[in-house]
């Protein structure tokens, strides 16, 4: 602990230095453009707030490494405003040279943009998989951050205290009688309840929970269901009796229950056994109780037919170079991603201070930061994974269409053939 | 002559640039945009009134459109009931009324969004803490249904505003002559008369502004829609804002976004325009 405090005072006083350097800058910029010729700038905007600082550091060391390259980071942080602010940055002319892509939906939009990148290295080492959504052709057009997972973060000491292997749960038949186990025990081992369902956030349900029921559908691929005329639903059933099942033992009402609520409020404070969230949680949980984070919590699989003990792993976002700049530029870009995703001291950073999964061969994997994470990668290196195809689905569907439908359900305002019927419409709808 | 309107057209300039640039010309281009397939980066067809066409069969936008008019409708009678009547107590001439107007007025120096969270927290926790201390089943599970997410809203809104519409009032009634009231007083009217007959006639300017400002304002409400319920649950509690900008940048239908944008404009003027009118007729010259 004392030794992390110590770190990050480091690390500030490095970034108010920085900045103080950054202004002095202005001046001494010219000089160096006389000396040394010709100063390549490359501008990146990128969306991963909870970084940034790390990030930051990074490309300083960069750019002490390369005197002759200079490297702007401007943030904007969350899926959509940051999807907005590019979209700005690009109609105004303002355009980076680095940003970032969600998905083929984002890469069809940015298309003319998109340098092909599979000639860099970090390209030639990203694992299996992990760039089918930005392809095309024999063009890779991004390249990934890193890789997230979910699934049901459990307490073990509530799991242990109540008697239950958390190893056993493979089928739905197996968490259902978890569960009602956990319930008829509910004072003994102070919990509220079992679950908290966040359903207020509707990327909980529609992104990450109906994506494991609707994977299969795709063949786990983000690109099928990209291409995907309708939504099948094959999985409809499962999906209902799953949702049912949370809802029913999740602290109520789950309808205003929020990402803060489920994760720091009750998950944290151990006032529920279980809650549906991934690896990104940890350093909330960690806030709250750091022990708590590296000792006691793991994850059960959500129990899909078919596909008992997989991990639903993706990536959430890649990077990606503008063609339309500079050939220099687009060079110095290339070389940047290279370096941070393939050079040791790249490596480190990404491990070490971004906490990332990594989602490139080469990387000492037992020094991935915190156990959920390890986890995951232990589930995608094995290969039982589900894939993430709400990437593919069309834009807005998820969240804006199959959430809320799902909400009305919840709600009792319809019933759950139609809220599918609904969302399978809007599908054919907008991909007509 | 030629002097003063040169003066004149020259010392206007800056703010004509201004309201062109800002205003008139990205209402311009929206106005067109309106009418293409534009995706925020380029526009290839032009479409005519295709847009116009869908977004009366879109029910989403229809429905927010409903919340929003029921949502204004409550909003502004209770804005005007509550910002009279605080203005009317902190006219009495108490010892502590430049107090109250200062404690009623703060809400508004607050944020929306802050607002918002903090009710939030107000609605789900705190309502739920007393509800179930006294085991009041009405205070627990505030936002989750549309109902309480609908007064919830109100209420925040009214919490917010009440203060700054009492400004607006208190500014008239103190300067509602004292003889009128003295006069009246000594002829024999109580005080409720004195109030229907002098007091009210003579704010009628302050509700032609207090109307205007209420209508606009509930109509447009965004930020404190967006932290206190984020038109949950089911996109049932949505505003007309909160829609537009979920179709443009959320759906990414930019085109279709703008001309959602353009009946609000349209709508949003008409309904304060007329209230304008008519409410100007009725008050009185003194």
């Amino acid at each position: 602990m004392k030794g992390k405090k110590w770190y990050a005072g480091l690390l500030s006083t490095l970034l108010a230095s920085s900045v103080v350097l950054g202004a002095c800058g202005g001046t001494g910029d010219d000089k160096e453009k006389a000396s040394s010729g010709e100063k390549v700038t490359v501008d990146i905007f990128q969306f991963k707030v909870e970084f940034k600082k790390q990030f930051e550091d990074l490309v300083k060391q960069y750019e002490k490494e390369h005197p002759d390259i200079k490297i702007n980071v401007k943030t904007v942080g969350g899926g959509n405003d940051y999807g907005a602010a590019l979209k700005a940055a690009f109609s105004s002319g303002d355009e980076p040279d680095i940003f970032n892509v969600g998905g083929p939906s984002d890469v069809q939009n940015y298309r003319e943009y998109l340098a092909d990148l599979s000639e860099t290295k970090a390209a030639k080492a990203a694992l299996e998989g992990t760039l089918d959504s930005v392809k095309d052709g024999e063009e890779v057009l991004g390249l990934p951050f890193n890789q997230e997972g979910y699934g049901y973060i459990y307490n073990k000491k509530v799991f242990k205290k109540a008697g239950i292997d958390p190893a056993s749960i493979k089928t739905y038949e197996d968490l259902e009688k978890a569960v009602k186990t956990l319930d008829s025990k509910k004072k003994e081992l102070g919990i509220e309840a079992v679950f908290a369902l966040a359903a207020k956030e509707q990327w909980v349900i529609g992104n990450h929970l109906a994506n494991v029921f609707m994977a299969p559908d795709f063949n786990h691929s983000v690109v099928e269901a990209f291409n995907a005329k309708s939504a099948p639903f094959t999985k409809s059933e499962e999906l209902k009796r799953m949702l049912d099942l949370q809802a029913k033992y999740s602290v109520q009402p789950v309808l205003s229950l929020d990402y803060s609520q489920q994760v720091e409020q009750l998950f944290s404070l151990g006032k529920v056994a279980m809650i549906q969230q991934g690896n990104w949680t940890y350093n909330s949980i960690y806030d709250i109780d750091p022990e708590f984070a590296e000792k006691n919590i793991g994850f059960v699989p959500i129990p899909v037919e078919g596909f008992e003990g997989k991990l639903p792993v993706g990536v959430p976002m890649y990077w990606a170079v503008n063609k339309k700049s500079d050939e220099k530029e687009v060079t110095a870009a290339k070389e940047f991603l290279d370096w941070m995703y393939t050079s040791d001291a790249g490596k480190k950073a990404v491990l070490e201070d971004f906490k990332f999964i990594p989602a490139y061969e080469g990387y000492d994997t037992s020094k991935i930061a915190d156990p959920l994470s390890k986890e995951i990668y232990k589930y995608a290196s094995e290969g039982n994974t589900i894939g993430w195809v709400f990437l593919g689905s069309p834009t807005g569907w998820q969240e804006g269409v199959l959430a809320v439908n799902m909400q009305k359900y919840l709600s009792g305002e319809s019933t759950w053939d139609e809220a599918i019927k609904k969302a399978q419409e809007a599908w054919e709808k907008s991909r007509q | 002559m030629r002097n003063r309107d040169i003066s004149f057209w020259i010392f206007l300039t800056p703010v004509l640039l201004g309201l062109g640039l800002v205003v008139i010309i990205p209402l311009l281009f929206g106005i067109y945009y309106s009418f293409t397939n534009w995706n925020g980066l380029t526009a290839t067809e032009f479409l005519g009134f295709a847009n116009y066409i869908d977004l009366f069969k879109d029910e989403e936008f229809r429905a927010s459109l409903w919340f929003t008019i029921k949502f204004a409708v409550v909003s502004v009678i209770l804005l005007n009931v509550l910002g009279l009547g605080l203005a009317l107590l902190v006219t009495q001439g108490m010892k502590t009324s430049n107090f109250l107007r200062t404690i009623f007025f703060m809400p508004n120096l607050i944020g929306g969004l802050i607002l918002g969270f903090i009710w939030q927290f107000i609605f789900v926790s705190a309502f739920s803490g007393i509800g179930d201390l006294l085991g009041i089943e009405a205070l627990k599970g505030w936002l989750s249904d549309t109902e309480t997410g609908f007064w919830g809203l109100v209420i925040l809104n009214c919490w917010q505003w009440a203060g700054y519409i009492m400004i607006i009032y208190i500014a008239y009634l103190e300067n509602i002559p004292k003889d009128l009231m003295e006069a009246a007083e000594i002829d024999g009217a109580n005080s409720f008369q004195r109030f229907k007959n002098i007091t009210f006639p003579l704010v009628a300017p302050a509700f032609t502004v207090s109307m205007f400002l209420t209508v606009s304002h509930s109509f447009k409400i965004y930020d404190q829609n967006l932290s206190l319920t984020g038109g949950g649950p089911f996109n049932s509690t949505q505003m007309v804002a909160m829609e537009i900008y979920k179709t443009a940048f959320n759906d990414n239908q930019m085109a279709f976004a703008q001309s959602k944008g353009i009946i609000f404009l349209i709508l949003v003027a008409t309904v304060a325009l007329t209230q304008v009118y008519y409410n100007k007729k009725r008050e009185v010259e003194m």
